[in-house]
């Protein structure tokens, strides 16, 4: 039935595959693994760069301070180009090689939400440094109630929650304009915000939506004009929120906004130029507060990279490094690290970060203060009032 | 609002209409989808990016990316596209496809893959300020330029295309290729021409863009790329007047669709603009009708 | 030759189902093996289409789409189990096919492909907007996993037991992805020498002689929107099975152009040639994601070699890796008789 060509095609590519995978699980001893799956290539590259800058920074400092008990410490990087497939793929991967102990990862919530069945089924902890979304915090559990993915950086609903306050009790604003990004992360940011800004009597006077990698925005925003708000949530990312204010302010709207940490990145100052300014922002932490250890992180990350630290980086560093110390207190166990994990379940047990104290509740998530930046004259700038 | 909406997109779909007439003129000659073409537009603003940092002055940068650009595409067609000329279109489809991979991941590495900013100091600081306003309506430098550039383009491609003898044989090959080849031309010569033309009105196209959005990134040239071959086929594929008319249709249907209908189905309006004309247009607006041939 | 090569397909055959049980198997490879078999179903379904009624569909991945939406809402609020909601994504999906098809099948030529291009878009659009049925970007988890209930037979022998198996693992999905491509290979061979796959092959070849010769081209083509859009929806359904997860990121237009490419790299309108396809092009990117940093490479040059060996493969076999007629049709009873007698006439 099968010609000689199919026969040898089908072999060769049998072949191929038995090579290319079977080589993979080279044992080092003297290394111990942690699986880092995150967008290296694709349209969210950009944003792997920044977790893979925080986890190896953390990572050599580790290894040049003697490693843990003896071992290096090893990031292994798996592209999942923050798509659902890929990151199916890439899980079963991570949860077949018996050298990664735990992961740090993934970077979007929709690429964790697929990775996760496998690290649930076959018992291994992952912290993410940067899903946001809420539906991870219902998916982390096995059948037993125990939580294997935990995160160090807020939940979507935190983040909205908090900025329509700060917009109405802090600001003391009464017109507010929702543009959000249609995915996981501006759905979950809007819904949060508008619901708060219900409960407090802050009008949202419009409510548009914009896909990543648009370029134009000015038909939003021009209906958005024309609802005369006060200040404008941009719920998304930097790149895309540079872009919305520089053209906002091209067609004559100058008002203040609002971003989560979604816009903790320099790069949207250097974007955005001067429409960039008035923009108020969550941070999980501040520069000019910060602790010694935070300063020491901030300079270390410029010299290495030559650029200013994100928020990205800073969560992906404080992950890499509770991984370190769980495994430094429990050794190379996937279950032993997991249940570690689970105890640092209070501000006094938790891991003291440069992003703050990390800890987690039953679900995995993360409690943190939240400070609001603002940019004034292309430069983050601690906000006058904080919230309390 | 209506007016704002409306001058924002036909400044969009003259965008569109540049990227468009590539995949058009392309087409024309050797019925190959180029689907790297978006690439090209990508390579054109980032390609004017390393020009300016090198010290160039902003229309000596342009000038250059854009013949870069043109370089670029006669060498894509060359590669690969010449060889399949006799195998099926499909192969040449796939290879379209592959090289668009091949050279957005190429930029990602030279460039990296951040979002970039046009450099400012490049560009005069008058681009950005409002030139035009009648009472709610504002028409900025840029948008002026954009149209002024992009109708200059169009109309010296008319000219190309309709006076001159290459843009004659060019004419000739979309009619039949190996009566043409009879009548003397050489035909690899003149579809090298229809790549660089193509390919400098797509790099053009690109740099106007990243001015006009001060953004640029490796992965830009796919929806831009799309929504432009979209915007051919609306205008009848094959046709120069129709892509440019494809692209103004297809800009202004999406931002008034944004603005009216409803901001999350916004490319959905441009699409369903589009497969109602051609359900109801099976040729395009433009296009030539076509028998069925297989 | 043709005896060893036989031998070699059993014995491949018997490798492919032996792996799974060998101690040294490995969860990574059989999750790669079953996302081949997932895009082998979906090569072969769209094969129709290109392959034997000539006809470029660009938006493929829209009906995949419809299939795992399909399936993975009624899990979820339904809680059916997969082997009634099969048959229903399966209609889902070729009734949205008809739809589509109807209009639109007297298109000719690309305005044919970027219509479908068109409404692929549309669905995906449809699957990220409305949040109310499809819960949008966020996407649907916690899909239960396929489970074989046969408590009804247990009742039947008067077993007072719950006969009930949940798939765990990638193994269950693995023979399951098995059955499931070995069905739809069956099917669509026996349809290539049917009257049906006939008819869609002179549509290819010449509209209007099979249109004199009687071929109602509408109906047929009908039909083959219908059965491919089908096909592509089954596979959906399995992905939303096994994958536990689905979002509208998963069903992007490039993911039609991905098995397009399986398609005409196998070689268009070839059955087996659609296989392999898939086989080359999922087991690519991972061979490539193992071998690149082995070979010093960083990962982001992965995609670069991706592209590039596309373009290799299809520069050196322009009509893909197997020829375009398929060899079952070679052997039929007819086509051999009638090449006997033209080699005949030619001899005489």
């Amino acid at each position: 039935m099968f010609g000689r060509k199919t026969t040898r095609a089908a072999l060769a590519c049998a072949l191929g595959l038995t090579l290319g995978l079977a080589v993979a699980p080279a044992h080092a001893a003297d290394t111990i693994k942690i699986a880092v799956p995150t967008p290296l290539t694709g349209s969210a590259a950009g944003y792997g760069e920044n977790v893979k800058a925080g986890v190896d920074l953390k990572l050599e400092e580790i290894n040049a301070a003697g490693g843990v008990g003896g071992k290096k410490l090893e990031a292994v990087y798996f592209d999942e180009q923050c798509e659902p497939r890929e990151a199916a793929t890439v899980s079963s991967s991570i949860v077949n090689d018996e050298a990664i102990v735990a992961i740090v990862g993934h970077l979007c919530s929709s690429a964790h939400l697929a990775g996760l069945p496998a690290y649930v089924r076959e018992g291994i902890a992952a912290i993410t440094p940067t899903a946001t979304n809420t539906t991870i915090s219902t998916k982390s559990k096995d059948e037993k109630g125990k939580a294997w993915s935990f995160r160090n950086v807020y939940r979507d609903d935190f983040q909205g929650k908090f900025l329509a306050d700060y917009s109405a009790k802090v600001l003391g604003l009464k017109k507010v304009a929702v543009f959000y990004e249609n995915n996981d992360y501006g759905i979950g940011l809007k819904d949060a915000f508008i619901k708060e800004a219900k409960a407090l009597g802050l009008t949202v006077v419009g409510e548009e939506a914009y896909k990543k990698g648009d370029q134009d925005y000015t038909p939003q925003l021009t209906k958005l004009k024309g609802a005369a708000p006060e200040a404008m949530f941009i719920a998304g990312y930097y790149p895309e929120g540079a872009l919305i204010a520089d053209q906002a302010k091209k067609i004559g709207l100058n008002v203040a906004k609002m971003g989560a940490d979604g816009f903790d990145n320099l790069d949207y100052v250097k974007l955005g130029g001067a429409s960039a300014d008035n923009t108020y922002l969550t941070a999980p932490f501040l520069v000019e507060t910060a602790g010694a250890d935070a300063k020491k992180f901030i300079d270390a990350f410029k010299a290495k990279y030559k650029r200013d630290v994100d928020w990205m980086s800073a969560n992906a560093y404080d992950a890499a490094g509770i991984m370190a110390e769980a495994i430094a207190k429990v050794g190379a166990d996937r279950a032993k690290i997991r249940d570690y994990l689970a105890g640092l379940d209070s501000p006094e047990k938790g891991y003291k970060g440069v992003t703050g104290v990390n800890y987690f509740d039953g679900n995995g998530d993360c409690l943190k203060p939240a400070y609001v930046k603002v940019v004034k004259d292309g430069k983050f700038v601690p906000a006058e009032k904080q919230m309390n | 609002m209506l007016e704002q909406q409306l001058v924002n997109g036909f400044t969009l779909g003259l965008i569109y209409a540049l990227i468009a007439v590539g995949y058009t003129m392309v087409y024309g000659v050797i019925e190959l989808i180029n689907f790297a073409h978006g690439e090209i537009y990508m390579l054109g603003a980032f390609l004017t990016l390393s020009f300016i940092s090198m010290g160039l002055p902003l229309p000596l940068a342009v000038l250059l990316a854009m013949l870069a650009a043109a370089a670029i595409g006669v060498l894509l067609d060359i590669i690969a596209y010449r060889p399949l000329r006799e195998a099926p279109r499909l192969a040449a489809l796939i290879t379209a496809i592959g090289m668009s991979i091949f050279l957005q991941n190429l930029a990602m590495i030279i460039w990296g893959s951040r979002p970039m900013p046009f450099p400012k100091q490049a560009l005069p600081a008058f681009f950005s300020e409002p030139a035009l306003t009648f009472s709610d309506v504002t028409i900025s430098w840029m948008q002026i330029i954009i149209y002024a550039v992009a109708l200059l383009l169009m109309v010296g491609l008319n000219l190309i295309i309709t006076r001159t003898r290459v843009g004659t044989a060019m004419r000739a090959l979309a009619q039949n290729q190996t009566a043409a080849s009879l009548m003397g031309i050489n035909v690899n010569r003149v579809i090298s021409f229809t790549f660089a033309l193509g390919s400098a009105m797509g790099a053009m196209a690109g740099i106007m863009v990243s001015m006009y959005y001060n953004t640029m990134y490796p992965t830009m040239g796919y929806l831009a790329g799309v929504k432009a071959f979209a915007a051919a086929v609306l205008g009848g594929i094959g046709s120069v007047p129709g892509a440019m008319l494809g692209g103004v249709v297809l800009g202004i249907a999406e931002t008034l669709g944004a603005g009216y209908v409803s901001s999350p189905y916004r490319d959905g309006v441009a699409y369903a603009v589009m497969i109602l004309v051609i359900i109801f247009r099976p040729s395009g607006l433009l296009g030539r009708a076509v028998t069925e041939k297989a | 030759m043709r005896g060893a090569a036989q031998s070699l397909k059993y014995l491949l055959l018997a490798a492919a189902l032996a792996y799974p049980l060998m101690p040294f198997r490995d969860v990574y490879v059989l999750h790669v093996l079953v996302l081949i078999m997932v895009y082998m179903v979906l090569a072969m379904g769209l094969n129709i289409l290109p392959g034997f009624c000539g006809l470029l569909d660009l938006g493929f991945v829209g009906f995949y789409g419809i299939g795992a939406y399909t399936a993975g809402l009624l899990t979820i609020h339904y809680n059916m189990s997969f082997w009634l909601i099969v048959p229903l994504a399966v209609l889902n999906g070729a009734l949205f096919g008809v739809l589509l098809g109807a209009p639109t099948l007297r298109l000719v030529g690309d305005y044919f492909a970027i219509v479908t291009f068109g409404f692929s878009e549309l669905v995906v659009l449809f699957l990220t907007n409305e949040i109310w049925l499809t819960r949008g970007p966020l996407g649907i988890p916690g899909i239960a996993p396929i489970s074989l209930d046969v408590t009804w037979l247990a009742t039947l022998l008067g077993v007072d037991e719950r006969w009930r198996y949940a798939f765990r693992g990638e193994v269950p999905y693995y023979y399951l992805a098995m059955v499931m491509v070995a069905l739809v290979f069956l099917v669509m061979t026996r349809v290539e020498d049917s009257r049906l796959g006939r008819a869609w092959l002179a549509i290819r070849e010449d509209p209007m002689a099979a249109a004199s010769c009687g071929v109602n081209l509408f109906a047929y083509k009908v039909i083959a929107f219908a059965v491919s859009t089908g096909i592509g929806a089954l596979a959906g359904a399995f992905l939303a099975r096994w994958t536990l997860f689905i979002s509208p990121d998963m069903f992007k237009f490039w993911e039609s152009f991905l098995v397009l490419c399986m398609v005409v790299l196998g070689g268009l309108g070839n059955i087996r040639g659609a296989l392999v396809g898939s086989a080359i092009l999922i087991a690519l990117g991972e061979v490539l994601r193992v071998a690149l940093p082995k070979l010093g490479l960083p990962a982001e040059t992965r995609f670069l070699a991706y592209g590039l060996i596309m373009v290799v493969i299809m520069r050196f076999r322009p009509h893909g890796l197997f020829t375009q007629v398929a060899e079952s049709t070679m052997q039929s009873s007819l086509i051999k008789d009638l090449r006997a007698r033209i080699a005949a006439r030619r001899t005489a």
